[in-house]
């Protein structure tokens, strides 16, 4: 897959490259390069130098078509985030992370660089020490992502390695997608004698909790079509919900069949509300597009 | 189809429905290649049922002043016995006759010529 390798196909640079093709795929990092603020990304494309023929550069580190990351001059961050706007551009492109070592920690592109500047130094300034930083004119996804890629490239083939910042699974840099609350089980294990019956700790979850959901899979990975809808919903709403997976044998062995009759209902999904089920998939969904879902539910 | 005497679960449903709701309007499908590679219909599917997930829409004037739960609770219990023999879920869309006529309306406008 895409995002398992990356496939390059060079323009800037001279010898076509097929970044870590020695390493097996699963290995292969997933890497990330969309950085904090928002409005990375979602600009119209700038270009101060068309706009402003007559103005002369003050940056003078910085291509128009940007440059190999070694020939980037590197500049030093100022240590407030307010006077970061002075001294880098609010342009799109492609820039460099470096600590107090040298060392670069981190590449990504923006539709502004000093903005995100300004935000990796207010949440790890220790690792912000000088930023390289290359403009992309014309800046649409694809010459940035090209911009990025020569730069990781370049790095990657003088270094042997990737950018902490931009490994799999770091998540200094980017904005990291919101937490999943794990799912619920309800016994300590299968083999485990349970002191209280099944129905009881059904019965007790349920009302203990404001919005719970019996899901087939996960929360993070439904397993059945009703269930991620049920979840799809649930998440869209930002509703507090606890979900239980009934597919899982060794911590809810014996819920299908106790749920279903604790319930009277046949079917999973089941969404419990002030301990009152609710319905399934289609019910929910029904009362989520007549608006009815969100009085409900509501802390 | 026409001339094959199959007795499908589609078709049982089909009956249950009718009678024990006095559907006006029932449509049914079958959908369980939609669910075929899903963990939990692996195990019917061995057993042999193949007919494990439905899409049903029924009209009926029983629904009338009945909540969604109620309505999916009847169309549940005339099929019970289908539920414990390998149907494994229902997508239900549960209307009353005029709710049905209603919807027609909004959804197919039909211009007076």
């Amino acid at each position: 897959m895409a995002t398992n390798t990356i496939n390059l196909s060079p323009i800037h640079s001279t010898s076509s490259l097929r970044l870590l093709s020695s390493r097996s795929s699963q290995n292969a990092p997933t890497l990330s390069f969309y950085s904090h603020p928002k409005p990375s990304l979602t600009f119209p494309s700038i270009s101060l130098k068309s706009k402003n023929p007559t103005k002369p550069r003050s940056f003078t580190t910085i291509t128009s078509a940007h440059k190999d990351l070694k020939e980037t001059e590197l500049i030093a961050v100022p240590p407030l985030p307010d006077e970061v706007n002075g001294k880098f551009p609010s342009d799109a492109g492609v820039y460099a992370v470096y600590d107090n070592k040298e060392e670069l920690q981190f590449i990504g592109i923006s539709r502004d660089i000093a903005a995100s500047v300004t935000v990796h130094l207010k949440s790890v300034p220790e690792l912000c020490s000088a930023v390289k930083v290359g403009v992309v004119d014309e800046p649409d996804r694809a010459a940035l992502t090209q911009a990025w890629k020569s730069w990781m490239e370049e790095h990657i083939k003088a270094s042997g390695k990737i950018p902490p910042g931009n490994e799999t699974g770091n998540v200094t840099w980017v904005r990291q997608p919101p937490k999943k609350k794990p799912d619920l089980r309800l016994t300590p294990g299968r083999h485990v004698q349970l002191t209280v019956p099944l129905e009881e700790l059904i019965d007790r979850l349920v009302k203990e909790n404001k919005v719970v959901a019996f899901i087939k899979g996960s929360r993070s990975a439904p397993m059945c079509g009703f269930s991620q809808r049920v979840v799809g919903i649930l998440e869209g709403e930002g509703v507090d919900y606890e979900s239980v997976d009934v597919l899982d044998e060794e911590y809810n062995y014996g819920l299908r069949e106790t749920l279903k009759k604790y319930s009277n209902w046949p079917t999973f999904p089941q969404i419990f509300v002030n301990g009152e089920l609710v319905g399934g998939c289609d019910i929910l969904t029904s009362m989520y597009e007549k608006g009815e879902l969100a009085p409900l539910v509501k802390k | 189809m026409g001339s094959r005497v199959v007795v499908t679960r589609a078709n049982r449903i089909k009956a249950k429905l009718q009678s024990a709701l006095e559907a006006t309007a029932l449509e049914i499908d079958d959908v369980s290649y939609q669910h075929a590679g899903h963990a939990a219909v692996r195990a019917s599917t061995a057993e042999g049922q193949t007919e494990t997930h439905f899409n049903v829409k029924i009209v009926s004037p029983k629904f009338d002043g009945q909540s969604l739960l109620k309505r999916h609770r009847l169309v549940y219990d005339a099929l019970a016995d289908e539920l414990h023999s390998g149907l494994h879920a229902l997508s239900i869309v549960a209307n009353t006759p005029q709710e049905a006529e209603a919807k027609a309306k909004t959804q197919n406008p039909i211009p007076n010529k």
